[in-house]
């Protein structure tokens, strides 16, 4: 039994230092492993009420947030999860209380809950007997939870293993005929979304290279090797071939609660460009990049900043010391500039996030 | 027969130094001499150019007259790699060609030409149309030669660089010039001018300043007196054109100088895009004067002109920051001051600069930030230009200007054009004019909507 607890803290660590390194790339990336690592914690956990549960993943949760902050959707994994957790366990107890009285309404699964997570309820049904703090068998409360909580973190598994495909569900209605589409760096999210709707229309797409990390090239490669006509710009034109596009479609690092978005540096040049010229921007982002944290931009920290060589570069000798290099890796786009954002859970305008964060976390887990 | 300042759009074509041994190649690519799959391959690009002139009205006129041309030249209604092929067409060797047209063949055997896939790529159509056909090597001064092939190499690039060197080299040629008998000088120079012009516009499309100097020197060249002989006509043509450099662009160079100067305080933030060499002066100018400010570069591919500057900035001991355009959101609302330069200004006002100029002026404007663009009236243009697609040059493609981080490995960029994707580089973009504060000339400072009143101002109709 310790050793399951070694185990599992031993993935725990893997994970902080595999997140402090760096080596974790890709925001659904991060979000996977922390849901694996929290499922083996939870499978392996000991606790004998819900709080002892709760504050487990919570502490695990924090040590994960600390290792990289930047990396939003390990936070929210963990947010979400423990949203999951607390709702199987409420229904599980409700559903107790209704069992001991002989009537069960359809009433109260559609008052309990949310109205969206109507597939969780039918999960814990009048069958549990929760038993809290059991004395005789401190177990019991955990042996007869786990079952129903890896139920939960696989629906939370499953949700990210999909999240690509239900976000490009409706990708050709979004995208018409002969549109000339704009989009920036290589989001694997907006690649499927194009790649699902040019099955269905014949469009162009204008790439836009995205210095320094020139991820655009790989973009404008996947997508033409696909079929879809691309062009290949660099971030200079951007202005000047707005006035041809008809819609700028791109992704987001992490969504904030006010409607603003942190996203690849070059979405604010674009979007603002958009606006400018009246044309709207759609942002295709899964739901685990939803971050019940207000606007944190004030801070000039919020950006990540990466390596300088990829701007100004030793071979440039003698400028080295004498010029300060800068290379922000993130860009923070305000809610007035975006005008729907696709989830895999639907399409949301910008003012209706704070909405969508109250539906997925509890309040209890905005600071973890 | 003098070429029109204002071309259309002209792709780039690097290898083409006005050799015209290697023009013929294509022309001898007849109906004979083409392999089966070319031949099968250029009618159905003609049954294509049919159907689509049918489906597609005007637009098709210009690819229509592409494929009347002996070479394979491309129809943009054919298959979207073709307005991409036109560009390349001038290929050095003939095997460059015959691969060209084996993978043409290819690409035409594999996909289909729809008319909705054809569309999106024709709207960038006109951005590839073929270059003219240079003329013959031997007409052509030495010195031009060699102009032309610095031009399309870039080996000189700015608008008062490229004005500077064309007046100069005209100054030799002028003074080589010999009159034919029964001629006279201010009759028949325009003549001999007129080739060594058009050669300069196959090289790399002209820039405004150029044709304004030349429309000028023509001018000039006509009103020169008959009666003069001709060294003392030489002399005195060439003595203008000195007068045109020193006045248009020296002096006009050191007036701007000293007004934008005056509008740089101490503790100032100025940010600057790419290179301009007026901009330079400028904050040389100033650094020189005593003032305490610091400076922004900002830089873009496809030329990375920006580091040039750095290196001039930071060896003059100026505080310099460097950053890639993406970058502009973060640092905007550190600066206070926006000072860049301008290929050519407009009568609306619209400011015609290198690309990413338009980006930096709306954020600028975004975050009230004044933009002042230091210009001199030499560079006014009468037309009015509503977008970056009226007018615009491409760079050619590949790596010419070494713009990719060495970070970065090359085989994770895409440097060639491919079935579907293609590659443009648009080198100009027009910042309209409400993102515009102040333009900064010699005869004053004028907002942007007064701009059309620089010919009133000089006294004179540009």
């Amino acid at each position: 039994m310790s050793a399951d607890l070694h185990g599992s803290q031993r993935a725990v660590e893997t994970l902080v230092s595999k997140l402090r390194r760096r080596q974790v790339v890709g925001s659904r990336e991060a979000a996977l492993e922390t849901v694996l690592v929290l499922r083996q914690v939870v499978s392996k956990a000991r606790f004998s009420n819900i709080d002892q549960l709760i504050s487990l993943i919570r502490s695990v949760g924090k040590r994960l947030v600390e290792a990289q902050p930047k990396e939003h959707s390990v936070g929210n994994t963990v947010r979400k999860l423990l949203h999951h957790i607390r709702e199987e366990y409420n229904t599980a107890m409700t559903g107790n209380a209704s069992s001991s009285k002989t009537v069960y309404s359809i009433s109260n699964f559609v008052l309990q809950g949310q109205p969206r997570k109507q597939n969780v309820a039918p999960k814990s049904e009048a069958t549990l007997t929760l038993k809290e703090n059991d004395p005789d068998d401190p177990d019991s409360f955990a042996r007869v939870l786990k079952p129903v909580l890896m139920e939960a973190i696989q629906d939370v598994l499953d949700e990210l293993e999909t999240v690509y495909d239900n976000i490009s569900k409706n990708a050709k209605d979004h995208i018409h005929s002969d549109e000339i589409i704009l989009t920036i760096g290589h989001s694997k999210t907006v690649e499927t979304f194009l790649k699902v709707a040019a099955h269905h229309r014949s469009f162009t797409v204008i790439v836009a290279e995205t210095g320094p990390s020139y991820n655009g090239h790989e973009m404008a490669r996947a997508l033409s090797s696909a079929g879809i006509s691309s062009f290949l710009v660099p971030d200079s034109s951007i202005y000047a071939i707005m006035s041809r596009v008809n819609k700028v479609i791109i992704g987001a690092h992490a969504i904030l609660a006010n409607g603003g978005m942190f996203a690849i540096t070059g979405s604010l040049l674009a979007a603002n460009a958009a606006r400018v010229h009246s044309t709207p921007v759609v942002v295709c982002a899964g739901q685990f990049k939803l971050t019940p944290l207000w606007n944190l931009y004030h801070d000039f920290g919020a950006l990540d900043f990466a390596d300088p060589s990829s701007v100004l570069g030793f071979e440039e000798g003698n400028l080295v010391d004498k010029v300060d290099v800068l290379n922000p890796y993130y860009d923070y786009v305000g809610p007035e500039l975006v005008d729907v954002f696709i989830t895999n859970d639907g399409d949301h305008p910008p003012s209706s996030v704070y909405r969508l964060i109250k539906e997925t976390y509890d309040d209890d887990d905005h600071e973890l | 027969m003098a070429p029109a300042p204002s071309l259309p759009i002209h792709p780039p074509n690097g290898p083409v130094n006005g050799d015209a041994s290697k023009q013929p190649p294509q022309g001898r690519s007849s109906q004979k001499s083409m392999t089966k799959a070319e031949r099968r391959e250029l009618q159905e690009k003609q049954r294509a150019a049919k159907a689509a002139a049918k489906a597609g009205g005007p637009v098709n006129g210009a690819p229509s007259k592409q494929a009347a041309k002996p070479t394979p030249q491309a129809t943009a209604a054919a298959t979207p790699k073709r307005p991409t092929k036109s560009n390349e067409a001038p290929a050095p060797t003939a095997s460059a060609l015959r691969t060209q047209t084996a993978a043409r063949a290819r690409a035409a055997s594999v996909s289909v030409p729809t008319p909705a896939n054809a569309r999106g790529l024709r709207i960038f159509s006109h951005f590839g149309l073929p270059k003219p056909v240079s003329v013959a090597k031997g007409d052509i001064h030495p010195t031009i030669l060699r102009l032309a092939l610095q031009f399309s190499e870039f080996k000189i690039t700015g608008a008062n660089a490229r004005c500077i060197a064309t007046l100069s080299a005209f100054k030799t040629v002028i003074q080589d010039y010999a009159t034919p008998p029964n001629n006279t000088l201010s009759r028949h120079l325009m003549t001999y001018l007129s080739p060594q012009i058009s050669h300069l516009v196959a090289a790399r499309p002209m820039s405004v300043t150029m044709g304004n100097a030349i429309r000028q020197l023509k001018l000039e060249i006509s009103g020169s007196d008959i009666d003069l002989p001709e060294q003392d006509a030489k002399d005195a043509l060439c003595q203008k054109i000195d007068n045109y450099i020193r006045d248009r662009i020296i002096i006009a160079d050191q007036v701007i100088e000293e007004t934008a100067g005056n509008k740089i305080k101490d503790g100032d933030v100025i940010l600057t895009y790419a290179r301009s060499s007026v901009v330079q002066k400028v904050l040389l100018g100033a650094h020189a004067e005593g003032r305490q400010f610091s400076v922004i570069v900002v830089d873009s591919r496809p030329m990375l002109e920006g580091k040039r500057l750095l290196s001039v900035l930071a060896s003059a001991g100026i505080q310099c920051t460097y950053i890639l355009l993406p970058a502009l959101g973060a640092i905007i609302t550190e600066v206070t001051l926006v000072l860049v330069g301008a290929h050519s200004i407009h009568s609306n006002g619209a400011v015609y600069s290198r690309a990413g100029t338009a980006l930096v002026a709306m954020m600028a404007k975004l975050h009230s930030v004044p933009v002042v663009v230091c210009c001199e009236t030499y560079k006014y243009s009468e037309t009015v230009q509503l977008d970056s697609f009226t007018k615009n040059e491409l760079a050619p493609q590949g790596d010419l200007f070494s713009s990719f981080p060495s970070v970065k490995a090359r085989d994770s960029l895409t440097l060639e054009n491919d079935e579907h994707l293609e590659i443009l580089n648009p080198l100009y973009d027009l910042t309209p004019p409400n993102c515009i504060t102040a333009v900064v000339t010699e005869v004053g400072v004028i907002p942007p909507n007064s701009i059309g009143s620089i010919p009133v101002a000089l006294g004179r109709l540009l």
